[in-house]
């Protein structure tokens, strides 16, 4: 934001930084060979779902399009509203690269519908080899990912284990530098 | 292409930001004939200027911790305030913010404000009253308006554009031991003469420029309502959310208004002083209808009614 934005108030929302989703399924090797960290057959994609007309127009037909062409790699979707008026769209699939093609398509009409700057984030859970969770999140706005573990306790997360994950990880994805942008998200549904 | 017409077309208000503008380079002339002024009567300019100028160093710095104290807020942690704390994440996440800190402050008026110099050292500050009152969506309306000021860096500016007015409240104040000092040592005559002349364009620099900031404060005011609705996407639930605060406003006594330090009130969601007894020359904030106006009409906007 320049001083001229600055001096005259002016707001707009940032669209989406140039996709990086894709840096995800090279990853997984790393993930799933040396960290032992296997897919939930799960990831999720976050944004607000605005109460236009068109806007819901566009998500019907966004979810037509995405269940057309994910049913051919056995995809399934379903969408559910969180307590905070996010509408959540979670995919099921054992594969991690359908996954993101997935998750790919769902942003993709987003942006194509001029709502690209409506979405929030992006959300892969794994599993280590206790069977406790760990999940990466990609944030749209900022084209990059972070990593975040809930632990035990009313909204802790293992600070720990998330600096690990960036330093075991950091030469593979986009891992956000700024700690104060690892924002947590309470309640995944996934 | 079409995501490109959309945000042009909900992003701007070009008669807001001319009239911003415009207020900003009146303030910048009325400054400019202080300076001219102080320069014209000599030493003292520099010294004021320096006193002036720690006092504004002082207030961008030191603040924001003083203003929470006055205010009774307290920082809270997640684990304290987790709704507040996860709304708020996901409005910065939105609208690409780093994560303020987080403060809640005990007091039945309903009301929210922000403060920090820069989005880095930012705070945002809820009261009971106002989460106890409003719904999830209206909350965050009020809480992304409180982003966009942060993002806007309102604190910042209303600070350093409030300097040379404070510069001129100092000169009308101490009026006497300038007009004195700058006579003492001579036999009087032109200095004295110009001394006077300081302290009376002193007072209409304070008098111009405290309307023009109040309007400043009102422009920016808007702008915060219209970032909201834009990082929301739901302008009309801070619609709703404005008018059931000012409705329990008017209910809420005296006394809590007293307590809280004038010089936030720029910052606050809601004027605490809703009483109509000053004109809308002399407020920091647009009346309630006219934001309800400028909201309903981005609205319209986001359902491509307008």
């Amino acid at each position: 934001m320049g001083l001229l934005d600055v001096l005259r108030g002016r707001r707009d929302l940032k669209a989406p930084a140039p996709d990086r989703l894709f840096a995800m399924t090279t990853a997984y090797v790393t993930l799933d060979t040396e960290l032992g960290l296997k897919t939930d057959g799960a990831a999720g994609i976050v944004f607000q779902a605005l109460d236009t007309a068109d806007f819901n127009q566009i998500a019907t037909d966004m979810q037509e399009v995405v269940s057309a062409t994910s049913s051919e790699s056995g995809t399934k979707i379903d969408t559910s509203d969180d307590s905070f008026g996010y509408r959540w769209m979670i995919l099921r699939d054992p594969d991690l690269e359908d996954l993101v093609v997935g998750l790919n398509a769902v942003g993709g009409a987003l942006e194509t519908g001029g709502y690209g700057d409506r979405i929030l984030c992006a959300v892969f859970p794994f599993r280590d080899r206790t069977g406790g969770k760990v999940y990466w999140i990609y944030n749209y706005k900022r084209g990059r990912f972070y990593p975040f573990v809930p632990a035990a306790g009313e909204q802790q997360r293992d600070n720990e284990r998330e600096l690990k994950l960036k330093a075991q990880l950091g030469e593979e994805l986009p891992v956000e530098p700024e700690l104060e942008r690892w924002f947590p998200l309470w309640d995944i549904p996934i | 292409m079409m995501a490109m017409a959309r945000r042009r077309k909900i992003g701007r208000d070009p008669g807001l930001q001319i009239r911003m503008t415009l207020t900003l380079f009146l303030l910048g002339v009325v400054y400019a004939a202080l300076v001219a002024a102080l320069l014209a009567a000599g030493v003292g300019a520099i010294v004021v200027g320096v006193i002036a100028g720690g006092l504004l160093l002082l207030q961008l710095f030191v603040s924001d911790k003083l203003a929470l104290h006055a205010m009774g807020a307290h920082e809270v942690s997640p684990q304290e305030a987790p709704q507040l704390h996860a709304t708020i994440e996901r409005l910065c996440v939105q609208a690409d913010l780093p994560k303020p800190r987080v403060a809640v402050a005990q007091t039945s008026m309903p009301n929210a404000f922000a403060l920090g110099r820069s989005p880095k050292n930012a705070t945002v500050c809820a009261t009971t009253g106002i989460m106890d009152l409003l719904s999830p969506a209206e909350l965050e309306g009020v809480l992304a308006h409180e982003l966009t000021h942060v993002q806007n860096r309102d604190v910042m500016v209303m600070t350093i554009a409030s300097f040379f007015a404070t510069i001129a409240a100092y000169i009308v104040q101490f009026g006497f031991f300038f007009g004195g000092g700058f006579g003492g040592d001579g036999d009087g005559g032109d200095d004295n003469v110009s001394g006077i002349a300081l302290v009376l364009i002193s007072v209409a620099v304070y008098i111009v420029s405290f309307i023009l900031l109040q309007a400043l404060s009102r422009y920016r005011e808007f702008a915060a309502d219209r970032g909201s609705g834009i990082i929301t996407g739901r302008p009309s639930a801070l619609a709703s959310a404005l008018m059931k605060i000012a409705g329990t406003m008017e209910r809420i006594p005296q006394r809590d208004l007293r307590a809280a330090p004038s010089e936030l009130k720029a910052f606050y969601i809601f004027p605490p002083t809703v009483k109509q007894s000053l004109t809308n020359l002399f407020s920091t904030h647009p009346p309630l209808e006219k934001r309800l106006a400028a909201l309903q009409r981005l609205e319209a906007q986001l359902q491509g009614t307008a």
